[in-house]
């Protein structure tokens, strides 16, 4: 890599790193396509950085998410059960299933949600209910501190198991595909758990890099983590994530969104492209 | 442990992590540029010329002060912050006696490790 490729990574880095933080994603979904296309690295190699950007990410921003109460620590260690299982069960599974069906149906459930996305755009925080039986009991019921409305927002899970069953399929997709781990859980906790987005958001990103530590062995004995790659992608992932972090409270749920619905859409576009078997 | 302490720690935990995994990969970095990822520091005689993608070999590489070595160990660092997050969060549920989270966790984290020793 000459100088001015390594400042270009780099930069690109700082944008994922910053987008992913908002958006509860890892940033992949820019960091592959523009190592690839962009400066000519090798597929295995991209994946792997992307690995790498998945977790500095997740571990930046969660830091001050952590410590501002916007990640719910409880609903992310009781989901992280789902997907943990999934994706070991992704990894199994990889050797008998059909890729590129699973692409397709993959990328089909990802743009029909993208509807769905865009009809709660303008839900600030969702609708205050009872909390279930089953809430309370697993103790998902909490609150946040919203800087943007200037008050505790209290908030409790809802469709628990139907959101444990997503989060399964959320760790068997990233496990078999490697692909849409963290759009999944956002879509999960925002759409099906009902949590507010910028909860969803900032514990999808909690969650997503215990998802790619559990991998990470197998890019790293395969020889797919290279330091001329993987190292301008962490220190620009890093910076984009704890800029992003400072973001996230002071902006609107709405605004959130914003972020998300477009990553949500290429994530979608780029899957079904990948189960036509366009290299992207 | 009350609950504010918990958070505390488990945010102390990721940042170490990133804060030392920064540092070792910046002067691997930075030192790469300065003298290529195939140099050592302590003279071009220590060099292995090992491919950067290789992580066998590591405490030797480290002592010849190898550049992809110290980024390779910041990485290294980096991966395993998230293990580290999970262990800790075992820790603060048992010190908060929240039985039904502390077994949770130790599940997801035990998971965790059977698909990163296991899974390869």
């Amino acid at each position: 890599m000459t100088p001015q490729a390594d400042l270009g990574i780099f930069a690109i880095s700082v944008a994922a790193g910053l987008i992913g933080a908002l958006a509860g994603v890892g940033g992949g979904i820019l960091v592959i396509p523009a190592l690839t296309f962009g400066f000519g690295v090798d597929i295995h190699l991209a994946a792997g950085a992307s690995i790498v950007s998945v977790i500095a990410t997740s571990s930046g921003a969660a830091a001050a998410y952590v410590r501002d109460r916007m990640t719910d620590m409880r609903v992310g260690m009781f989901l992280e059960l789902a997907t943990t299982t999934g994706a070991v069960c992704g990894a199994l599974l990889a050797a008998v299933a059909s890729p590129a069906f699973l692409y397709l149906l993959l990328g089909a459930v990802l743009l029909l949600s993208a509807a769905s996305q865009a009809g709660r755009m303008g839900e600030e925080v969702p609708p205050e209910v009872t909390p279930s039986a089953l809430a309370s009991r697993l103790r998902l019921v909490s609150s946040y501190p919203d800087r943007k409305l200037g008050r505790e927002v209290t908030y409790s899970a809802r469709n628990i198991p139907l959101g444990f069953v997503l989060m399964w399929i959320a760790g068997l997709v990233s496990g078999l595909l490697g692909i849409g781990s963290g759009v999944l859980k956002v879509l999960a906790m925002d759409g099906a758990m009902r949590l507010p987005m910028k909860v969803s958001s900032a514990t999808s990103n909690f969650m997503i890099g215990v998802t790619a530590a559990a991998s990470a062995g197998i890019y790293l004995s395969r020889g797919d983590v290279d330091p001329q790659i993987a190292a301008p992608v962490a220190l620009g992932v890093l910076t984009g994530a704890i800029v992003g972090a400072r973001l996230l409270g002071r902006v609107s749920n709405r605004t959130v969104r914003l972020v998300f619905l477009p990553v949500l859409v290429a994530v979608g576009l780029e899957t079904i492209g990948r189960g036509l078997g366009l290299a992207l | 442990m009350s609950a504010d302490r918990f958070r505390t720690m488990i945010s102390l935990v990721l940042a170490a992590g990133v804060a030392v995994s920064a540092v070792l990969i910046g002067i691997g970095f930075a030192t790469a540029l300065a003298i290529g990822w195939q140099g050592s520091l302590v003279g071009a005689a220590h060099a292995t010329g090992a491919p950067t993608t290789d992580f066998g070999g590591l405490p030797g590489r480290l002592a010849a002060l190898e550049p992809a070595a110290i980024a390779q160990l910041g990485l290294i660092t980096l991966l395993a912050t998230p293990v580290a997050r999970v262990t800790a969060s075992v820790v603060g549920f048992v010190l908060e006696c929240d039985r039904l989270y502390a077994a949770i966790t130790l599940a997801v984290l035990l998971i965790l490790l059977t698909s990163i020793l296991v899974l390869r």
